[in-house]
């Protein structure tokens, strides 16, 4: 496992070898963090893309202070919201508000139709509002503490605990209704 | 809170596919933008260096430059005065003499010269 104490000097030092080690550790986690908000693969690739260039760019206004996985979470959901905004008409989607994704999950290219659960799950998900999802997605999959997510969704650990308490409960609601 | 549904079931499991290669080829991508970018940075850096290098060099020049074509204000009038000074000195002293006749001289005239103007002006008021 590659520790993020590793990277930031390296890359501080040698920009290509410091990110490559960046993308051997994030590429995955930021792509799938990506795909969940906005659910269609060519969506997510650019906003990763999009991502990736964004912690190029700003890296210098990265102080070394708090945590850097949070940093970088924090970068890609803001280019995921500024994807969803732009397919509304806005500069940024506000974290209040349900994502209106631009292509319906199973109209997209890839696309596992064989996992009823993992569909009815995600069908769940993406019908919460933003500042919930977020709190799922980052504590579920990602394994965020509930201080970084408020780092990412710039709130207090107290709202964050509240919001994945409401998300899990929708969800719990919504797959009991499914019979699974 | 409704507790019927099992996470445990799903974990993370997601319908959610990609094509093949996808994460090598998007390292690929960023990463050739990164060099490119870096590269871009580099050079921009390189050009700034050399045009505040050529404009500390133009400063030195035009400041040796008009140090010698055009001596300084102060010092010039401090100058003057003594090499005029050196220079009456080295007068004979009927030289000397004539000089400060033709000098009280054209005092006096410009002196007559205001009087009279000041005398013009009265009789026109």
């Amino acid at each position: 496992m590659i520790d993020d104490n590793q990277i930031i000097p390296l890359i501080r030092e040698n920009v290509e070898k410091g990110f490559r080690l960046l993308m051997a550790k994030y590429k995955e986690p930021v792509y799938w963090h990506i795909r969940r908000l906005v659910v269609s693969h060519d969506d997510a690739q650019d906003a990763t893309q999009d991502t990736f260039l964004r912690i190029f760019r700003s890296f210098s206004q990265y102080s070394g202070e708090g945590s850097f996985k949070a940093w970088v979470f924090r970068i890609a959901t803001n280019e995921a919201l500024r994807l969803l905004g732009r397919s509304q008409g806005k500069a940024i989607l506000s974290l209040d508000e349900i994502p209106q994704v631009t292509i319906t999950m199973k109209a997209d290219e890839y696309f596992d139709f064989s996992n009823a659960e993992a569909i009815h799950l995600q069908e769940a998900i993406t019908t919460l509002p933003t500042k919930q999802q977020l709190a799922f997605n980052l504590r579920y999959y990602d394994d965020l503490s509930y201080k970084e997510i408020a780092t990412v969704t710039n709130s207090t650990e107290a709202t964050v605990k509240a919001n994945y308490h409401f998300a899990k409960e929708k969800i719990i609601k919504y797959m009991n209704t499914k019979n699974l | 809170m409704e507790q019927n549904y099992d996470f445990s079931r799903i974990g993370k499991q997601m319908p959610y596919t990609v094509p093949d290669g996808f994460f090598e080829k998007l390292e690929e991508n960023v990463m050739n933008e990164v060099k490119a970018q870096s590269a871009k940075k580099k050079a921009t850096i390189v050009r700034m260096a050399i045009r505040a290098a050529l404009a500390i060099a133009a400063c030195i020049a035009l400041f040796l430059v008009v140090k010698e074509v055009l001596p300084l204000g102060h010092d010039t009038v401090t100058d003057d005065f003594e090499n005029v000074e050196l220079a009456f000195n080295n007068l004979s002293t009927e030289d000397q003499d004539y000089l400060l006749e033709v000098y009280q001289e054209e005092l006096i005239l410009e002196n007559n010269l205001n009087d009279l103007n000041d005398l013009n002006n009265e009789e026109s008021i």
